[in-house]
């Protein structure tokens, strides 16, 4: 089914409406508009900028590590700097050929808010390879490979490093605006005398107000923190405790199992540090098991919650880089791409009401433009924020109210098949760099193509703002 | 004398003071009032219990859990099916609740009892047995509607009657209840128009109705059209608002625009100060005509059609008194009110509709007045004027149903305006007494009336007069 709709797909990327109108000159275009459009069936099939096709070759990434431990002196842009060096060595990537990097991140430095130019720079990339920096919340890494895809596709580069980093060990302290404007006139250098220092002194009290604040991964719009927001979705959609600490337990069981096997030894390299040389994630626990996890204490409502540290996804330091070519470039240079995109696609929910459900309405969409079903694709991935998380977004897909009442379908998206969800684990085991996270999902998708007959997979990232992201992935062979 | 107790009632450390000290102040309850357009999910949080028949059961699932609301709903069977069903696509699961146990911890903020299965007097009984047990659980603000079939269309006297009950019934806990700022409203819904309560729901259901009370509404099939956006219904609508300078009508005007219609402000030339202002604020367009004036009709019609392409929805509010007893009344006294108030509003129709000014899918709110429906000592002309008013919505609603248009009106009660408060002070508290909330209107809580009714859900609703009176005690 699944090789039959990809060879339609071909086709109809194939379609040669473009090539006609744009070989023609415009006024003639016009004038045989109607007998061009006649004769559009009949012609064959040709080469065209709009067929071009990105192809994935490979990614890396650094090892994730727990924030505030291993990684604490390295920021985002060093963690950037490490996977993408990784990349380079591990696919002999010709530097002069390179076009640019795309890279995605949440908590951006003040200093430098341009991660991918810095990382080409710190690389000694030639000067000519720029970057741009895209944020999308937990959905940065997969809008950078999309925008790397979009650009290929464009016609625009043949060879870009798209990826993301984050490093929540090195979020800024934020000084409250109240603070940072009576500071203003010594910072700038345009106080004068005694009285000038003592002004802006007396505007900085009481002390309290001043004070740089902790930060915080809350929504700018309701104030609520993520796990907040997933204890709610927990209620709203009937999660239980057992439910969420089982989908974790299978997480971290598969993602200690994958590294046991060695199948992340192609996706990961070690990162030199200070104190020593980090070479594996550190927060898989695949020594874990029900018991231990049902002990935890609830940390968002120590009452009645049901969502604690183990079945949520932890602050982690770390980066991933994907090396994306159009294909005809990654041919002509002896590469084996491993997967292709046929769909991207983005929604929003309100915030206020169920936060992480949107990959329940992107996910759907990215499936319809990419034709296919859920139960028809051979991989099935999802960004785990919080077990809870996943848990309502799987129920809402196989729920035929949910279908009709918010995608306008007459029946569920389908149930998942655990077997094939999330294979390799997820964010809960493997942690969650924000800006990482899609570029780690590309790389071990496309990786999987290499390894099994795999043809398809579709992805869901939930992410700040009520944002949901979906993609559909194809192998290339 | 300034309104002393009123501006005293609405201070919350006068409030405290007062009830700590046990005057005997009567301090009507301050009643929270919608502060922005329709919202998502107008019912966010709040508990409300639902009883429902299977004709209704879907609607209400759909409409109580799409907007936020957690239902606890009477009984099992299909109902909580239905709740169930549409609690997964919004995250809303619903909960059994019996009438049998204690529910002490539990506070309501509404109530849903679909009662258009009863068919006889002892039927009746469903409305105690529902809210009996839990009338003390019920907060502040509360609000009961309850769902029914027209008495006209039961199959004989004794169905009649039970459905005919049903009104005494909402008007009885209106009064009842009222005190503490709750609203009790009925919903007369035809065989086949069941789908047409959303709309209706979420006005009584919300903050939006917080002057509406004790009101029966008769939901029809009558009119073509569905659609049914929930936030801003009226995205692309052409509005005219007559007397818009000002007092209801500038509040109609706001709340119009806030939901998306672009409002055209018609008043009088000498009024183009306070008009144009309004204009402005509203991001609309002036029209100032005197619509006395013998091409006033056709200048309207024409200036819409030329400016706006047409127009979707007409508010006649433009309105004047004129009051004396009927012996010592001049003559000009009696035309002028009655031509603004009822004469004018029939001649500007009249034009739009002939000239194709109102498009398909319009809606036409007129104002009336309770004074018009149970009349008042000096008023005979206003009264003819306002009674004429409901005689001209009746009649007008027949006759353009198959347009996809629908006609009603508005019947305000005691509402805090320019002219009432150049009442007597003891007659002005005398009038917000004799209502069930215990208090005056304002102008913003017949707008909010007149909106609901010229949004696209409410086209069940035509030939409808519905009273924005606090539950007012005269001419129920």
């Amino acid at each position: 089914m699944a090789t039959k709709k990809k060879s339609e797909t071909k086709q109809s990327g194939q379609e040669p409406k473009k090539r006609t109108t744009k070989a023609a000159p415009p006024k003639q275009a016009e004038a045989a508009a109607a007998p061009v459009a006649r004769r559009k069936s009949v012609a064959p099939p040709a080469a065209n900028p709009a067929s071009r096709r990105a192809v994935v070759i490979g990614g890396m990434r650094t090892p994730f590590v727990r924030a505030f431990a291993e990684f604490m002196e390295l920021d985002s842009i060093a963690l950037g700097v490490a996977a993408t060096k990784a990349l380079l060595e591990r696919y002999d990537v010709p530097r002069a050929e390179i076009d640019g990097i795309v890279w995605g991140g949440v908590i951006l430095p003040p200093y430098s808010p341009n991660l991918a130019r810095e990382i080409a720079l710190d690389l000694k990339l030639p000067h000519r390879v720029e970057g741009f920096t895209v944020t999308r919340a937990c959905a940065s890494g997969l809008q950078a490979v999309h925008s790397a895809v979009a650009a290929i596709e464009r016609g625009e580069a043949d060879i870009l490093i798209a990826g993301g980093s984050d490093s929540t060990s090195n979020a800024p302290l934020v000084l409250p605006n109240k603070a940072v404007h009576a500071l203003a006139p010594l910072a700038f250098g345009k106080a004068k005398g005694m009285s000038d220092y003592l002004g802006v002194l007396s505007q900085l009290m009481p002390i309290t107000d001043i004070l740089p604040r902790k930060p915080e991964i809350s929504e700018r719009t309701t104030g609520e923190v993520m796990g907040e927001c997933a204890e709610r979705m927990a209620k709203r959609n009937q999660i239980s405790r057992e439910a969420q600490d089982e989908l974790a337990y299978r997480s971290h069981e598969r993602a200690a199992a994958a590294v046991a096997s060695g199948r992340f030894d192609d996706e990961i390299t070690p990162v030199e540090t200070k104190s020593g040389r980090v070479s594996a994630d550190t927060i898989i626990r695949g020594d874990t098991s029900l018991e231990k996890l049902a002990k935890l204490k609830p940390v968002f409502d120590r009452k009645a919650g049901t969502v604690t540290a183990g079945n949520s996804s932890a602050l982690t330091d770390g980066a991933a880089a994907v090396l994306i070519m159009s294909e005809e470039k990654a041919r002509a240079l002896g590469y084996k791409p491993k997967a292709a995109f046929r769909s991207f696609a983005y929604t929003s929910v309100d915030p206020a009401d169920q936060l992480l459900i949107a990959p329940a309405i992107a996910v759907p969409m990215a499936l319809e433009r990419a034709g296919l079903e859920l139960n028809n694709v051979s991989l099935v991935d999802f960004h785990e924020a919080f077990a809870a998380q996943v848990l309502s977004v799987t129920q809402a897909l196989a729920s035929d109210a949910w279908a009709k009442e918010r995608l306008g379908r007459d029946r569920a998206v389908g149930e998942i098949d655990p077997a094939r969800f999330n294979i390799h684990g997820g964010s809960i085991a493997i942690g969650h760099p924000f800006g990482a996270t899609g570029a780690r999902m590309v790389t071990t998708i496309a990786n999987e193509f290499a390894l099994t007959d795999a043809e398809t997979a579709v992805l869901g990232i939930c992410a700040a703002g009520g944002i949901g992201a979906g993609a559909v992935m194809e192998r290339v062979d | 004398m300034s309104d002393f107790l009123l501006e005293l009632s609405e201070n919350p450390q006068a409030r405290k003071l007062i009830k700590t000290l046990g005057l005997p102040l009567p301090m009507p309850e301050v009643l929270p009032r919608a502060t922005g357009p329709y919202e998502d999910r107008p019912f966010e949080d709040k508990n409300i219990l639902v009883r429902a028949t299977d004709a209704f059961a879907d609607v209400l699932a759909r409409e109580i859990t799409r907007g936020g609301g957690n239902a606890f709903v009477v009984g099992e069977g299909a109902a909580l099916t239905a709740f169930e069903e549409q609690g997964k696509a919004w995250g809303r699961p619903p909960k059994a609740i019996s009438l049998d146990d204690k529910h002490d911890e539990l506070t309501l903020h509404g109530a849903v009892i679909d009662a258009s299965d009863v068919k006889g007097a002892a039927d009746l009984r469903v409305l105690y047995d529902v809210l009996h047990p839990l009338m003390r659980r019920f907060a502040k603000h509360s609000r009961f509607i309850v769902i029914g079939r027209p008495a006209e269309d039961a199959a004989g006297p004794a169905e009649a009657a039970a459905r005919a009950g049903l009104d005494g019934f909402v008007r009885s806990l209106s009064k009842e209840t009222g005190g503490a700022g709750n609203t009790a409203n009925m919903l007369y819904v035809e065989e086949g128009a069941e789908k047409r309560v959303g709309a209706p729901l979420r006005f009584f259901l919300s903050k939006h109705s917080a002057f509406v009370t004790g009101q029966p509404l008769r939901i029809t099939n009558k009119v073509k059209g569905d659609e049914d956006p929930v936030t801003r219904p009226l995205e692309g609508k052409v509005a005219l608002v007559t007397g818009a300078a000002r007092g209801i009508g500038e509040a109609t005007a706001e709340l119009l625009a806030a939901e998306g219609a672009h409002v055209v402000i018609l008043d009088r030339p000498a009024d183009d100060g306070p008009a144009s202002v309004v204009a402005r604020n509203v991001g609309g367009s002036l029209l100032l005509v005197d619509i006395t004036d013998e091409d006033a009709p056709e200048t309207i019609a024409q200036r819409l059609l030329e400016e706006h392409g047409g127009v979707d929805i007409v508010v006649h509010n433009a309105g004047v008194t004129r009051d004396k007893r009927l012996m010592n009344m001049k003559p000009d006294w009696w035309d002028s009110c009655v031509d603004i108030n009822l004469g004018a509003v029939v001649r500007i129709t009249d034009a739009l509709l002939e000239k194709k000014a109102l498009r398909e899918g319009g809606r036409i709110v007129c104002l009336s007045s309770v004074s018009g429906i149970a009349g008042n000592n000096g008023q005979t002309n206003y009264s003819a004027s306002k009674a004429g008013i409901v005689g001209f919505v009746r009649a007008l609603s027949e006759q353009v149903a198959d347009k996809g248009i629908t006609v009603n009106a508005i019947a305000p009660g005691f509402i805090e305006t320019r002219l009432t408060a150049a009442m007597p002070v003891f007659l002005r508290e005398g009038a917000r007494r004799l209502s069930a909330l215990g208090q005056g209107g304002r102008p913003e809580d017949v707008g909010q009336a007149i909106t609901f009714l010229v949004t696209p859900g409410a086209v069940g609703i035509t030939g409808n007069v519905l009273r924005v009176c606090g539950g007012a005690l005269v001419g129920a």
